[in-house]
């Protein structure tokens, strides 16, 4: 046995005490936000904190009484996490913070029902892998439904229901990550030997979602689900032939979908020639213009908005995010773009930060896979800490040039109701995982 | 109403407290996280001391719930017992579990684990290749061991007794 820790505490109590700075901070940032806006301190801004703190210590002991053993520091993360996007979506538009307010209280309430109802053994979940494998394509289809579905920027993802307007495809994610633990987990001795037969239905499910988001335009999520479905089968037969074929495969698609598919030369050239000297035709407006005028106008200027931050930022609350004249710079800026505004506002160093935390987030997800000792676990704890650094990489190298740019969310940090819910979703499913390895 | 230098001001120092903080907390997960890679394998996961230890599971008397007798084994003495008590026991070709098996050639790394319960000793196949079985049938599922049944793992045959 090496030297113990001076000071061990249980990993609840230590839960609650990191659960601290995530008061401190949506305090700090909203004090900013309302003196860079209105030249006074508000109470206000200690009510959203105070708010914060209140409802994640409400998560905090609703994880003390179900899974006391899980890692402590995912909570606290998320609570960082979430605290950060809220005072920057609070910054560019009080009413959505409100919103997504509501939709983190939402996702706090999911999660606790997860937890609690799952507490005993959530690997009953294995019994209904066949269930979820067609509910993810259920609801990966919903928005083709005539009278359910609304196409939003020429991606047809939304469901609306009355008031309410969902994204089912964050959901599926999830659902599509316990159906690939349950089913690998049963097959992957017979998978590993690469047989056609074993590997049929998984091609099929594959097949069908890859179909779905296609037809969708919603390329950022078929680049997420091939990469979560890649790096479990390697997960689960350590093959690492699957995964050089699958990448293979996904470039032969992509230079497929690049010749084919109109939506998606639109981007490769976007993201390879943002600026032109001379005019090119502009289909937004039917008239010759700049690039950067037309198709490009919205990455171009989230590049200045992150250029325009540079090591310190401007402080929150002093970005430059509209015209003149009052009209918003970038459009879709506090969903896709979240992090082109915050790395104004907060600058390189607390753009940094951030990524860190997201980094810190999969490092604790990782070691929980590790931790885990039967194979539906590891498979689901590796699946949905993959897919959440995958999601996070996919719109940060997008927003920042590294590949082409696909709207998605940035996880617990953009806003958007479906996205926040599912991945307190997530959260609670790694926190299962995690207790139960603990506690063995 | 604030002057606008004391506003400037008040914003720097806002923003500088909001950095440090977002660092300070990084840095502290950064060091307790990395504590816990620094320690040998065995204490990265609680176990069932640590556990109780910490208050986690209230402490009971260590009691005999049963045993396994080996019947015939390429890795343990024939005759020998394994005394089960409330903690759960592993068995694999790999060094880490409870009881290793390392000459048993078909035994996975990790094969399989007695785990007592409230309501008796269950056997769970932790992902084998060759499987886990009680009296000749293979484990599809978790089991709970009657006395006088034959496990076999690998080409290990235990019998439990009680």
């Amino acid at each position: 046995m090496g030297a113990r820790p001076l000071i061990a505490l249980r990993p609840r109590n230590r839960e609650l005490l990191y659960l601290l700075p995530v008061g401190i901070l949506t305090g700090t940032g909203f004090a900013s936000v309302y003196i860079a806006r209105q030249s006074f301190v508000s109470w206000g801004s200690l009510g959203y904190a105070l708010f914060f703190l209140a409802l994640y210590v409400a998560a905090h002991f609703v994880a003390r009484f179900a899974v006391p053993a899980a890692d402590p520091y995912l909570l606290p993360m998320t609570g960082v996490l979430t605290a950060i996007g809220v005072t920057e979506i609070y910054r560019l538009g009080p009413d959505d913070a409100f919103k997504q307010g509501l939709w983190i209280v939402v996702g706090v309430g999911l999660f606790a029902l997860a937890l609690i109802g799952l507490r005993r053994d959530y690997r009953l979940l294995e019994n209904y892998k066949y269930l979820f494998g067609i509910a993810a394509i259920g609801l990966l289809f919903l928005p083709r439904v005539p009278g359910l579905g609304t196409t939003v920027n020429g991606a047809r993802l939304w469901v609306r229901v009355g008031p309410v307007q969902f994204q089912p495809g964050e959901f599926a994610k999830i659902f599509l990550i316990v159906f690939l633990a349950a089913y690998l987990r049963e097959k992957r001795e017979t998978l590993a030997q690469a047989r056609l037969k074993d590997v049929g239905p998984l091609l099929l499910i594959w097949g069908g979602c890859m179909l779905t988001l296609v037809s969708s335009n919603d390329l950022g999520s078929a680049l997420l689900y091939y990469g979560i479905f890649l790096s479990m089968l390697y997960v689960a037969t350590a093959r690492l032939s699957f995964v050089v074929v699958g990448i293979a495969l996904f470039v032969a698609g992509g230079i497929g979908a690049y010749q084919k598919v109109p939506h998606v030369k639109e981007r490769v050239t976007i993201w390879l020639h943002p600026w032109t000297t001379h005019t090119v035709y502009c289909p937004l407006t039917g008239t010759k213009t700049l690039r950067q005028d037309c198709q490009s106008y919205q990455l171009v200027k989230s590049l200045y908005s992150i250029a325009n931050g540079h090591y310190g930022g401007t402080g929150l609350g002093k970005g430059t995010f509209n015209t003149t004249s009052g009209k918003p710079l970038i459009p879709y800026i506090n969903t896709d773009f979240i992090y082109s505004a915050l790395a104004q506002e907060i600058g390189l160093i607390g753009a940094a930060a951030l990524l860190l935390v997201f980094m810190l987030f999969v490092a604790r997800g990782m070691k929980v896979a590790l931790q885990a000792d039967d194979g539906f676990s590891k498979l689901l704890a590796a699946g949905l800490t993959f897919g959440f650094a995958l999601q996070t990489f996919i719109i940060v190298g997008g927003v920042l040039r590294v590949i082409p740019l696909t709207g998605i969310t940035l996880p617990f940090v953009s806003y958007g109701g479906s996205s926040v819910v599912a991945n307190f979703v997530l959260l609670a499913g790694l926190l299962l995982v995690s207790h139960r390895a603990n506690s063995q | 109403m604030l002057a606008s230098t004391q506003v400037e001001t008040t914003l720097l120092a806002l923003k500088i407290a909001f950095l440090v903080l977002l660092y300070l907390f990084i840095w502290r997960i950064v060091r307790s996280a990395a504590r816990d890679l620094r320690l040998p394998q065995e204490s990265m996961i609680l176990g069932p001391q640590q556990a109780a230890a910490a208050g986690l599971i209230p402490v009971r008397q260590s009691r005999e719930l049963g045993r396994l007798v080996v019947l015939a084994s390429p890795a343990l003495g024939e005759g020998d017992e394994i005394v089960l008590d409330t903690q759960s026991v592993t068995f694999g070709r790999g060094r880490t579990n409870d009881i290793p098996l390392a000459e048993d050639e078909y035994a996975s790394t990790r094969h399989a684990r007695v785990e007592p319960r409230r309501d008796g000793i269950w056997l769970e196949d932790i992902g084998s290749t060759n499987g886990t079985f009680v009296n000749g049938i293979r484990l599809t599922r978790e089991r709970r061991l009657a006395p006088g049944d034959v496990v076999r793992i690998g080409e290990t045959d235990l019998r439990f007794e009680t």
